[in-house]
C-alpha cells in the first residue's frame, strides 16, 4: 500500500495514534503537505458520506475527525502561508437563546476537515456577533448557523437576516438543526442548508466553489 | 374506566375506553430526582455537574467537563450517600394530594448512563470514549448503575410508584448517536441491571429516550420496558405500535420539530396537531400522547399555557375508542 493510501485509510478508521507517523512518512517519501492535506479532505468526504447514509455514526465520525487533526498537525508548520488548500474561513456557532453545541460541534469538524479554517464563535451567539466576526476575520467566506430548539428558530431567522442586511459580500450564510427544513432556511434567507454533519461539509464546499 | 383502570388496560393488550393523555393520566414526580440526579432549577447536582435552565429543560454548562478522558473517572466521580439526599422528604412533600386510585403515580429518573457520562465528559469526548475506550466506559456505567440502582430503590420505597420513567436520550433527530452494537456492547449490560432492578420491584418500566432510535426499541422491549415516551415522528411509529402491541406502549406522537411546537403556534395549530395524533395513533390502544408544547416561559406542561385548556377539551372530543 501506499504511504498516501495509509494515511487515508488510517483517517477513515480514525487512528489517532498513527495518523502523524504516517503522513511524516509520507512526506519522506516525496509527497508534497497539500497532496497529503487533500487525501485527507477526499478521506473526510467519504467519512461524511457514510455518516449521511447511516454506514456509520457520530463516534467513529469524531475519531476519523480527531485523526485527520493529528495528521494536519505534521504538515501544519510546512504549509504556513500556503492557502492553496484552503477554502477560506467559516465562522460557526449556535444561535441566541440556544446552549446546545454538539451538533455546531460537529458541523465544525466536519467544515474543517473538508478544507476551511474555522472561528467557532461557541454557543448562545447574538446575531450582530456572527457578523462582527466575519469582519475581524480574514477571507470569511461562509457563516454556519445552528439551532436546535424550536424556541430559538426566530434567533435563526434574526442571525441571517442580520448577516444580510450587513453588506458582507463573498460571504455564504448555511443553517441548520433538528428542527430547520430546507423550506424554512430558504423562507430565512440562507444560502443553504444541510440535514446533518455530513452533508454539511458538502454543501458548504459546494457553496464557495 | 377512569384514568387508572383505562392504563392497566392497555398495558395488557385489552382495548382501552379512550386514549390517555400525559397530562391527566400521571402524577409525574420529580422532587426526588431533583435531589439525586439534577437540580431543578439549576446549579451544582450532588456530583458537582452545574446545570443551565434552558425553555426546554436543564443542561450541563457547556464545555465545563468534570474529565476528559474516561481512563480518569474514578479520580473526579464520588458517589453521594443515598442516605444523605432526602428522597424520603421529598416523596412526602409530592405525595401530598394524590389520589392513587385514580390516576397512576411516574417517577422521575433524569440522566441516565449515557447523558450522565456526557454530563462529566461532554458530548464528543463520550461518544469517543464508547469506541476508543470501550472497557473504561463499561466499568463507568456499571458503577454508576449501581449508584442509579440504589436511588431507584429509595424511589419505590418512597413513593410507591405504577411507573418509573428512566431518561436517557441516546439518539438525534437523524439516528442513534451511537451505532446498534456499540449500544449493545457498552452501555445495555448496565442498562438493562437498571431495568430489572425497577421490573424485579413490581413497577412498570418507561424508557424515555427522544430522537430517531428505533433500531433498539426491539433491546428495551427485551430488557422489560413496557413503555417508550418521548416517541417522536422520525421514528415509525405505527410501525413499532403494531409490532409490539400488548408489549409496549408508545408515549409521544407530537411532532415536536413541526409548527405546532414553535412559539406562537395558535390554539388552533395545537388542537389540529392533538387530533392528529389520536386519529393517527390511537387506534391501535396503545398510544399515550405526550404533547410537546413551548412557550416564551419553557415547557407548558410545567410553566402553564392558555392554549393547553382548549387542547384537552379538544382532546376529549377525539380520545374516544
Amino acid at each position: 500500500m501506499s504511504k498516501m493510501n495509509e494515511v487515508k485509510e488510517l483517517v477513515e478508521a480514525g487512528k489517532s495514534k498513527k495518523v502523524g507517523a504516517a503522513v511524516q512518512e509520507a512526506l519522506d517519501a516525496g509527497s508534497q503537505p497539500a497532496e497529503i492535506l487533500q487525501a485527507m479532505v477526499d478521506s473526510m468526504s467519504v467519512v461524511g458520506e457514510k455518516f449521511s447514509s447511516g454506514e456509520i455514526f457520530v463516534p467513529e465520525m469524531l475519531i476519523a475527525a480527531k485523526a485527520m487533526s493529528k495528521g494536519v498537525d505534521v504538515l501544519r508548520p510546512l504549509m504556513a502561508g500556503d492557502n492553496t488548500a484552503s477554502l477560506g474561513t467559516c465562522v460557526i456557532g449556535t444561535v441566541a437563546g440556544d446552549l446546545h453545541d454538539i451538533g455546531k460541534n460537529l458541523v465544525s469538524m466536519m467544515i474543517e476537515s473538508a478544507g476551511f479554517t474555522m472561528v467557532d464563535l461557541g454557543v448562545d451567539v447574538p446575531a450582530e456577533n456572527f457578523v462582527k466576526a466575519a469582519k475581524e476575520n480574514d477571507n470569511v467566506t461562509l457563516i454556519a448557523c445552528s439551532g436546535l430548539l424550536t424556541t430559538t428558530m426566530p434567533a435563526l431567522k434574526e442571525a441571517v437576516e442580520t448577516i444580510k442586511a450587513s453588506g458582507l459580500s463573498g460571504c455564504k450564510v448555511i443553517v441548520g438543526g433538528a428542527p430547520v427544513t430546507p423550506e424554512f432556511a430558504a423562507e430565512i434567507g440562507a444560502d443553504g442548508y444541510a440535514a446533518d454533519a455530513g452533508s454539511a461539509a458538502v454543501k458548504a464546499k459546494e457553496l464557495v466553489k | 374506566m377512569n384514568q387508572r383502570e383505562n392504563f392497566f388496560a392497555m398495558l395488557e393488550g385489552k382495548k382501552p375506553e379512550f386514549i390517555p393523555n400525559i397530562m391527566e393520566l400521571y402524577k409525574i414526580c420529580v422532587f426526588g430526582a431533583d435531589r439525586a440526579d439534577q437540580p431543578l432549577i439549576g446549579g451544582l447536582d450532588v456530583f458537582g455537574v452545574n446545570w443551565i435552565v434552558t425553555k426546554e429543560g436543564e443542561m450541563p454548562e457547556p464545555n465545563k467537563f468534570l474529565f476528559e478522558d474516561i481512563a480518569d473517572w474514578k479520580d473526579y466521580v464520588k458517589f453521594p450517600d443515598v442516605d444523605s439526599l432526602g428522597i424520603e422528604e421529598a416523596a412526602k412533600i409530592e405525595l401530598a394530594d394524590v389520589n392513587r386510585d385514580e390516576i397512576i403515580v411516574n417517577v422521575y429518573s433524569p440522566t441516565g448512563l449515557f447523558e450522565r457520562l456526557a454530563a462529566f465528559m461532554g458530548f464528543e469526548n463520550t461518544l469517543c470514549s464508547l469506541v476508543e475506550d470501550p472497557d473504561s466506559c463499561r466499568e463507568f456505567f456499571e458503577a454508576f448503575a449501581n449508584y442509579k440502582i440504589a436511588c431507584l430503590n429509595r424511589f419505590i420505597d418512597a413513593y410507591q410508584p405504577d411507573v418509573i420513567t428512566y431518561l436517557d436520550d441516546l439518539a438525534t433527530a437523524n439516528g442513534l448517536f451511537m451505532s446498534p452494537a456499540v449500544y449493545r456492547s457498552v452501555i445495555k449490560p448496565a442498562h438493562q441491571r437498571i431495568v430489572e432492578a425497577v421490573t424485579s420491584r413490581g413497577v412498570i418500566f418507561c424508557q424515555h429516550t427522544c430522537g430517531k432510535c428505533e433500531k433498539i426499541i426491539e433491546d428495551y422491549v427485551e430488557m422489560g420496558a413496557k413503555i417508550w415516551s418521548s416517541a417522536q415522528i422520525s421514528n415509525d411509529l405505527e410501525g413499532i405500535m403494531d409490532k409490539y402491541h400488548g408489549q409496549l406502549l408508545v408515549e409521544g406522537g407530537w411532532d415536536s420539530s413541526g409548527p405546532a411546537s414553535y412559539i406562537g403556534a395558535s390554539t388552533e395549530e395545537v388542537v389540529a396537531e392533538s387530533i392528529r395524533c389520536a386519529k393517527q395513533y390511537g387506534k391501535n390502544g396503545n398510544f399515550i400522547l405526550f404533547p410537546t408544547l413551548l412557550n416564551e416561559n419553557g415547557n407548558s406542561l410545567f410553566v402553564g399555557d392558555s392554549r393547553l385548556g382548549p387542547m384537552i377539551e379538544a382532546w376529549h372530543g377525539v380520545e374516544k375508542l
